[in-house]
């Protein structure tokens, strides 16, 4: 008994290693768990510039496809359509749309 | 006891091992993070930290009705890191055969690879076939690493030759370069921001920070339906074909509040295709063209004298058969008349009877109304080189000024100052500056003030007269069935290097439906050479174009409620 009184004590010694080492653990893990959130939103930021570029782009495409000068170039050269002639458009009164 | 003992001392000495690893540890790390701080900060902040310039993005254009008229879109420009010429050569040769680059290029991007130039641009702004095609390239292990690619906005224009002139465009930097593009740069380009990228060993970007927040541009709804825009094209191209002109104008204003609903011109080009298209084209003439404007003027004239009540509609001038001496100057009509009522001689353009009513309203009363109807000035359109046209001041007139100014002549007028002067008429006498731009991000402009610069008697005088021109007078041939439409024709000669040549300008103006004035409607056709007078060229121009509005803008059924008369 009075050997083991005499030996120093060291587990405040280990205790406090373990306590450094979860620190420091804790330290490294949550640095490279917020680098690691960084990667994912620069990602996901990149992916929403991508998608409204990618709107824009079609946005683009639809007004370039909407666009009347290639309508009427379908219209007339594909579909055979022809602009009615001033004679065959009628002025309807309101007498006449009553009958 | 003494295997115990000797445990206890190996856990000890490993314990005491533990703690000095751990002490290293943490002094390595003090040293490292406290006392050579900047040291090492320095070294990891060249290695990981870029500043990045970001370019804002041009806001879009859009029309009335929310259609894009412009938008930026991102696209890739391909260059050469030329590290090594003769593998950067290699490398180039095969691009140049899998995609359109010009010989020019050719010849210059090989003279800059030879020269060791370490940045060389191949082709910018490359189509995503060209994209497709050069980043399945397979290039040697000697040329990897050359090719690259960098994002860059492109400007596209969806509905092509469609209201160029009014966007104007823009250069290979995005530079506004012309029309509503230039004119409102400022608010379309946005502002460059620019962040801190740190970036892995891999340098892959992991974080950005923002040094200044990048102002992206604004966009812009105009008041240009493009619909409309189409069509007045169409017919003005087709027109200025017809009669072999050089070229012409057409400006389509919403009466009540001077919305510019179409401004045409031609000859037209492609906004993408700015920067190989001559200034002459360029230039917007419905804002830029000066032009003496003839008959037209005489809606002006007339407004005038009965403003002032110099003159009544039914009261009679001699015509002296169709000339006239004014001085030393003798002025004729086209078709020669004896006696003219007041309307007659507007309803059938006499300038000599218009010379005799400007006699009788005095230089000063006309000056004024000529002032106060906006010539001289610009009308305050927000495009850019809008002319002010030439009104020379009273004291410099000579003693014919008075009588040709009566029937147009010795001034110079743009088209968009003659809409302006047919849409007072049109607008119940108001003066009303037309705009182009309807919002910013969605904010509505504010609406100008009007300002009344004719009585509603005048105005009601005024439109019978305008009226009669096209039901029975020089402009019939921009009568429609069903809607009424009134207007004033004008053909003038064209000054050529400070003289009056043998080409000519037609004319028209007017605005419908009379009932409930919407639309004012004004044509102007450069030198045609078919016919030339303004009811024979300009007129027909006004009917196919009005016809078109009355249908797109559906006029007739709620502007004729009693009638209804409809399509």
């Amino acid at each position: 008994m009075m050997n083991s009184d005499r030996t120093p004590s060291y587990r405040p010694l280990i205790f406090v290693g373990l306590l450094l080492f979860a620190a420091l653990f804790i330290y490294s893990s949550l640095n490279l768990k917020n680098i690691d959130y960084g990667y994912k939103k620069q990602d996901l930021l990149q992916h929403e510039r991508d998608l409204r570029e990618e709107i824009d782009r079609l946005q683009a495409e639809k007004s370039k496809l909407l666009n009347l000068e290639r309508v009427e170039r379908i219209a007339i050269d594909k579909l055979g359509f022809q602009y009615p002639d001033s004679t065959q458009i009628i002025p309807i009164t309101e007498a006449g749309r009553e009958k | 006891m003494k295997s115990n003992h000797c445990e206890k001392k190996r856990t000890f000495r490993l314990s005491i091992f533990f703690l000095l690893w751990v002490l290293f540890i943490v002094f390595s790390l003090v040293r490292i993070q406290v006392f050579e701080y900047g040291k090492y900060s320095a070294k990891i902040r060249s290695q990981t930290v870029r500043i990045l310039n970001l370019h804002p993005k041009r806001g879009t254009i859009y029309d009335r009705n929310g259609d894009i008229l412009a938008i930026s879109i991102k696209t890739k420009s391909a260059f050469l890191s030329n590290k090594y010429p003769p593998a950067s050569l290699n490398a180039f040769n095969r691009v140049s055969r899998l995609i359109a680059i010009s010989d020019h290029q050719k010849i210059n991007v090989r003279k800059r690879i030879r020269s060791g130039e370490k940045f060389i641009w191949v082709k910018r702004k490359l189509t995503d076939g060209e994209f497709f095609t050069l980043s399945g390239l397979s290039l040697s292990e000697s040329e990897k690493g050359i090719l690259n690619f960098i994002d860059e906005y492109r400007r596209v224009y969806p509905q092509g030759r469609t209201a160029a002139h009014v966007l104007g465009g823009v250069g290979i930097d995005e530079q506004a370069l012309n029309g509503i593009e230039f004119g409102f740069d400022k608010t379309i380009r946005g502002m460059g921001g620019k962040v801190k990228a740190l970036m892995d060993a891999r340098r892959k970007i992991f974080q950005l920070k923002t040094i200044e927040d990048p102002v992206p541009g604004k966009s812009i709804y105009l008041t240009i339906d493009s619909a409309l825009q189409f069509f007045c094209q169409c017919e003005l191209d087709k027109a200025v074909r017809q009669l072999g002109a050089k070229g012409g104008a057409v400006i389509v204003m919403d009466c009540r509040d001077g919305s510019i609903l179409a401004m045409a011109n031609c000859p037209g080009y492609s906004p993408e295709e700015i920067a190989g298209t001559s200034p002459a084209v360029l230039k917007n003439k419905a804002i830029a063209f000066l032009y003496d404007p003839g008959s037209t003027f005489k809606l002006v004239l007339a407004s005038a004298a009965l403003e002032n009540g110099v003159c009544r509609p039914e009261q009679e001038f001699n015509c002296f058969n169709g000339v006239f001496q004014v001085r030393d100057r003798t002025i004729y009509d086209v078709h020669p008349y004896d006696r003219l009522s007041f309307a007659d001689i507007i309803v059938h353009s006499s300038n000599i009877g218009a010379a005799q009513i400007g006699e009788k309203l005095g230089a000063k009363r006309y000056y004024d109304v000529i002032r106060r109807f906006g010539f001289g000035t610009q009308t305050g359109i927000e495009l850019p080189g809008e002319e002010y046209g030439i009104l020379n001041p009273m004291k410099s007139w000579s003693d014919v000024s008075l009588a040709f100014l009566s029937f147009g002549y010795e001034i110079s007028v743009t088209p968009i100052q003659m809409a302006k002067a047919f849409n007072v008429i049109a607008s119940g006498g108001f003066s009303i500056e037309p705009r182009i731009l309807k919002s910013v991000d969605r904010t509505s402009m504010p609406i100008r003030d009007k300002v009344r610069i004719l009585s509603p008697d005048t105005v009601n005088q005024m439109v019978p007269i305008l009226c009669e021109v096209v039901e029975k007078g020089t402009g019939k041939k921009a009568k429609i069935d069903g809607l009424r439409i009134a207007g004033k024709t004008g053909t003038t000669q064209k000054v050529k290097q400070g003289k009056y040549s043998s080409d000519h300008i037609s004319s028209f103006g007017g605005f419908f439906p009379v009932e409930s004035p919407r639309v004012t409607l004004f044509i102007m056709i450069d030198e045609p050479a078919v016919v030339y007078y303004g009811g024979d060229a300009a007129a027909p121009l006004f009917k196919s174009i009005a016809e078109k509005i009355v249908v797109s803008l559906n006029l007739f059924l709620p502007s004729f409620p009693g009638t209804g008369v409809g399509i």
